[in-house]
């Protein structure tokens, strides 16, 4: 008897502890005061600096700072590039992630993911009038992309004839294009909107290109924390239906921005 | 975190043939540099040697600015840069061809030579001076007498610093991977952001490149050991 409740009571230490241990990623926040955001800072419109304010500025800053705001705490930003987004959720160093990452089940090994906050697609970026308008014209041409993107795997599934050149980084493959290297250069629509408006005469560029494949963002967050995964999607629910979403949208992406993109997508919204 | 090996990927199938076609490629672009890496480093050495001054300059020139630039920075040069100084039908027509594999084979061959030049340089200045007076005076001209009496000796002594560029030469090769080059590492990439199997992926071509160089190493040294101390002078 005397020996069960002695089990019995290292247990319910043992739990204690675990629980002390688990304690939820959204009391660690608000206890510290600040929700430490991921983002990408050489990818405008969603991470990048600012040329005046040398901030890092751009729609996913935006987002992270209302889920801030709506924790009562501060938000800090931690410039992360693809490779290093994921190890950095994982060891700790960022709260959450919002770094243009597609949401794949792969991933969802390592780390969670919110609900959908941007519905990026796959499209091409090529010379205007330069006879190239979808997937089937890439036969037998240089199609440039970015090494360990989705984009580059996806591309090769759906035009087998064609040779995909992978460069470190999405400018430089943007630079081999318009020195005539390759043909088009492939990745994220918004991304390629984002490269197109870098350029001196942006007129000259088009994305065209019809359905490669889906790549939805959504917000990274720490395996197995459900009351904070569970915060995080109704609060961007929440900031759909009261319009900010909108507002930060139009900002960044509407008529009068740098990239325009017509807002065709709604959010998954919950009940 | 505990992380589970899973060798197989990189021993069969589809990725272990990526592997297989990156070793092939490097080994390609390798060997190719190295022979016109040779030559031209050889070239660079006796201009230096011509007592012509123009020769001198240039070959100082030549040594002096590929050997102080990085070479990923000339890699660079060579793929993005040429598009300015060529004229646009060169450009479209290169640009039809695989222009990412030579622009590769010319930024290796150049850097490598640059250093190859010295150590032939270092290899004959190490040949005492009145074998060429004596050559000369039996009536051999300048490159004669470079080519059969100098030079011969001077590669023998050079042997071991030569390998040690060609060693290097196959290792930064690894860089020609960012101008789009499928080169091993390249491959060893591909197969991380495919399966997110980057330990067993970079492992395999760890060993494939020190398993090349070894081979090389061994080889030369081979050869230095069994036939070249049998050439009598």
């Amino acid at each position: 008897m005397k020996k069960l409740s002695f089990a019995l009571a290292l247990l319910a230490a043992c739990t204690m502890l675990a629980g002390a241990a688990f304690a939820g990623k959204l009391d660690d926040i608000k206890k510290n005061g600040v929700l430490v955001a991921g983002v990408k800072d050489s990818q405008p419109p969603f991470g990048y600096v600012d040329e005046q304010s040398k901030q890092i500025v751009g729609f996913e800053i935006d987002v992270c700072k209302y889920l801030a705001d709506k924790l009562g705490v501060k938000l800090e930003i931690k410039p992360v590039t693809s490779a290093t987004r994921i190890p950095m959720l994982t060891q700790g160093s960022v709260d959450i992630v919002a770094a243009t990452m597609t949401h794949k089940i792969e991933r969802e090994a390592e780390i969670d993911f919110s609900i959908t906050y941007f519905p990026a697609e796959q499209k091409l970026l090529v010379k205007k009038g330069g006879g190239i308008k979808t997937v089937a014209d890439l036969a037998g041409k240089k199609v440039g992309s970015a090494k360990g993107s989705t984009s580059e795997k996806n591309i090769q599934a759906a035009q087998p004839k064609c040779q995909v050149i992978s460069y470190d980084t999405y400018p430089m493959a943007f630079l081999a294009l318009k020195q005539g290297k390759v043909d088009a250069v492939t990745t994220d629509a918004p991304i390629l909107a984002g490269l197109k408006a870098t350029d001196e005469k942006p007129e000259m560029w088009e994305v065209t290109g019809d359905f490669i494949a889906d790549e939805p963002y959504g917000l990274g967050l720490p395996e197995n924390d459900s009351d904070y995964r569970d915060f995080v999607n109704a609060s961007l629910m929440e900031m759909w239906r009261s319009g900010e979403y909108a507002k930060i949208y139009d900002k960044w992406f509407g008529p009068k921005s740098k990239c325009p993109l017509e807002l065709k997508w709604k959010m998954e919204l919950w009940p | 975190m505990k992380y589970n090996f899973d060798w197989s990927i990189v021993l069969t199938g589809e990725y272990h043939q990526w592997l297989i076609d990156g070793l092939w490629l490097t080994l390609k672009i390798s060997a190719l540099s190295i022979i016109l890496a040779t030559a031209l480093g050889t070239l660079v050495a006796v201009l230096r040697m011509t007592k012509v001054k123009a020769l001198e300059w240039f070959s100082l020139a030549f040594t002096e600015f590929f050997r102080n630039t990085p070479l990923l920075v000339q890699i660079y040069f060579w793929y993005f840069g040429s598009y300015v100084l060529l004229p646009e039908a060169v450009n479209k027509w290169l640009y039809k061809q695989d222009f990412e594999f030579a622009a590769g084979v010319i930024a290796l061959t150049v850097y490598t030579a640059a250093f190859i030049a010295e150590e032939i340089r270092a290899g004959i200045f190490a040949i005492p001076k009145n074998q060429l007076e004596a050559s000369r005076a039996t009536g051999l001209s300048f490159l004669q007498a470079y080519r059969y009496v100098i030079l011969p000796q001077a590669f023998r002594i050079i042997i071991p610093p030569l390998i040690s560029q060609f060693l290097n030469l196959i290792k930064n090769s690894s860089l020609v991977m960012t101008i789009g080059v499928m080169d091993l590492t390249y491959m060893a990439r591909q197969i991380e952001s495919h399966t997110f199997r980057g330990f067993e992926a970079f492992t395999a071509a760890t060993l494939i490149y020190l398993v090349i160089s070894l081979i090389v190493s061994l080889s030369i040294n081979l050869y230095n050991k069994h036939f070249l101390r049998q050439i009598k002078y």
